[in-house]
């Protein structure tokens, strides 16, 4: 289980100026649950996620996960990137056992477990590739092996599609799921896209910007496994529901939508 | 040797188109058109300052005949290693330091640019006049020639690693130790190999400098004779056999560089994508 509470963390600006990026930030998430969070950009997802990965500190709060305070990265989190983060000079086969020759696992043993994973995320056979030599999916599917070969408890994911186009992204949305149900795990899985964060969640967790915080959490009761089917889910009443909720959420927060129709603004500006 | 190798007739043309495929056919025309400009130009405005192509290549076939240029050859390329050696030795280090710790870069970018901008030849007499005309005021100054090619490189290639690959690195665990080893010496490996070839030409010219201007030994001391000779031919065939010398060097630098670094896009890798 991960335990946030109060999380309150700024940032100072080069001008001296605070940005408020989490303030105040409450949320608890399941042992196996899919959290997707959802907000507009620089509301600090990006910010909270590190946070969660030990990356970076913050001024008040906690964050426990299975009741233990997060200080630095640990060995049950792992982390996904959007911009898939493989060490272009290693193979499919190295950068998958990367996390596990840091653990100091001997080569043969890390070999083993990587190739199980090349195996489950479909890159049989591109073992001795460089990722130079991958397409942008099939980068981000060694990222994903990278970080399921260490066996986390918590999958930590920054917008991992968000660099790829939409016929890819659909794919991979789809494996992410499979795998998720077949192992047990936490995933927390950020996003810009609303369609994404209710094809995967269990929750959508709403987050508004300055100061950064969490506008709703709301649930996604749509059966599982999921159909990627968009005639099919797209187009079911709780998935447009869902999505035009969140959509309007989002517009009101736009900060190009007009003062006047601006349900937020219209009275603060006052 | 009784195996049939590929077919015979399939062989030539193969080799030719690969040896087409290389840029040596192209520079050697280039070098024929110049040695034929040069023939041409020479015949034509006759002095006793500038051989032809033709006495020059006889010059440089004659003196790599004799004793004299290998010992000049021997006490040339002692100070060219050993300063290169030593530029590399504490270059690249320095370099790795200043761009990983930025926080020092204040104290010590003034210094590399003042070597950077230097006239080194100013500098000579101030080392003969502390270390002497001997072995170590050339290794001297070849390194502090060749020294900043090492350090900048180094500098630039941990500077352009992605900082996501450093932090990638830190939510497996990594320590410091080996985030160097595993991500920024691999990841600054091809900028290291582009210092470590402009730092060996860097060399080249301080130890030519060093021997024209100021201790007259080595293929320095031999240009210095010929020219007191009016022995053109054998002065360009020094200069000739100094720069096939460097090209030579460098080649073999680039090569090492292609085979350690075949990721890095800043030379074409011959893998393919398909
Ligand atoms: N290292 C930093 N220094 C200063 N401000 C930062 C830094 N990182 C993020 N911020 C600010 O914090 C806010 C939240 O950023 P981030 O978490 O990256 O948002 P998101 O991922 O939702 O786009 C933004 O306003 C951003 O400008
Ligand atoms: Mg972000």
């Amino acid at each position: 289980m991960i335990e946030i509470t109060n999380l309150t963390k700024r940032f100072t600006g080069n001008r001296g100026g605070t940005v408020h990026a989490l303030s105040e930030v409450d949320l608890t998430i399941a042992d196996n649950e899919f959290v997707t969070v959802l907000g507009p950009s620089g509301c600090g997802k990006t910010t909270l996620l590190r946070a969660l990965a030990g990356l970076t500190g913050w001024d008040e709060g906690d964050i426990l996960v299975d009741g233990e305070p997060v200080r630095s990265p640990g060995p049950e989190r792992a982390m996904v990137f959007q911009n898939f983060a493989l060490l272009p000079w290693a193979s499919v086969l190295d950068n998958v056992a990367f996390g596990l020759e840091l653990r100091g696992e001997a080569r043969g043993r890390r070999h083993a477990t990587a190739r199980e994973l090349i195996g489950l995320v479909g890159l049989d056979g591109f073992e001795d590739r460089l990722p130079g030599e991958l397409s942008g999916g099939m980068q981000q599917r060694v990222g994903l092996a990278r970080a399921l070969a260490v066996q986390p408890r918590v999958l930590l994911m920054d917008e991992p599609f968000g660099a790829l186009d939409e016929q890819t992204r659909r794919i991979l949305q789809q494996e992410l799921l499979t795998i998720w149900e077949r192992r047990r795990l936490t995933v927390v899985f950020i996003t810009h896209s609303i369609e994404e964060a209710v094809l995967l969640g269990d929750r959508v967790v709403l987050m508004s910007p300055r100061p950064g915080r969490i506008a709703e959490t709301v649930p996604v009761d749509i059966p599982r496994p999921r159909s990627f089917d968009l005639h099919g889910l797209g187009r079911t009443e709780e998935f447009t529901t869902l999505t035009t909720h969140l959509w309007e959420r989002l517009r009101s927060m736009h900060p190009d939508t007009h003062p006047d129709t601006h349900p937020d603004r219209a009275g603060a500006r006052r | 040797m009784t195996t049939a190798g590929p077919a015979p007739r399939s062989r030539p043309p193969g080799r030719i188109r690969r040896l087409l495929g290389t840029d040596l056919p192209y520079q050697m025309l280039t070098l024929l058109v110049v040695a034929a400009l040069w023939e041409g130009y020479a015949r034509t405005h006759e002095s006793i300052l500038l051989p032809t192509f033709t006495e020059t290549a006889a010059a440089t076939v004659t003196l790599l005949g004799e004793g004299e240029l290998w010992r000049a050859a021997w006490l040339s390329n002692q100070a060219l290693v050993l300063g290169f050696l030593i530029a590399v030795a504490l270059g690249v280090p320095a370099g790795l330091l200043l761009g990983r710790f930025s926080a020092i870069e204040r104290y010590t970018d003034v210094y590399l640019s003042i070597l950077l901008v230097t006239p080194m030849a100013g500098i000579i007499p101030l080392l003969v006049m502390s270390v002497g005309f001997g072995l170590a005021s050339r290794v001297i100054l070849v390194a502090l020639f060749s020294v900043v090619m090492a350090v900048t490189n180094a500098r630039a290639g941990i500077r352009q690693i992605d900082a996501s690959l450093i932090e990638m690195s830190r939510t497996f665990g990594a320590s410091e130790a080996q985030i160097w080893r595993r991500v920024l010496i691999p990841g600054a490996m091809p900028a290291i190999m582009t210092g470590v070839r402009l730092a060996l030409g860097r060399a080249v010219t301080g130890m030519v400098i060093v021997e024209l201007l100021m201790v007259s030994v080595g293929y320095g001391g031999l240009i210095l004779t010929y020219r007191s000779h009016f022995d053109a031919p054998a002065l360009y065939a020094v200069v000739v056999i100094v720069l096939s010398e460097a090209v030579l060097l460098i080649s073999a630098a680039r090569w090492i560089e292609r085979k350690m670094t075949p990721w890095a896009t800043s030379h074409h890798s011959p893998r393919s994508t398909a």
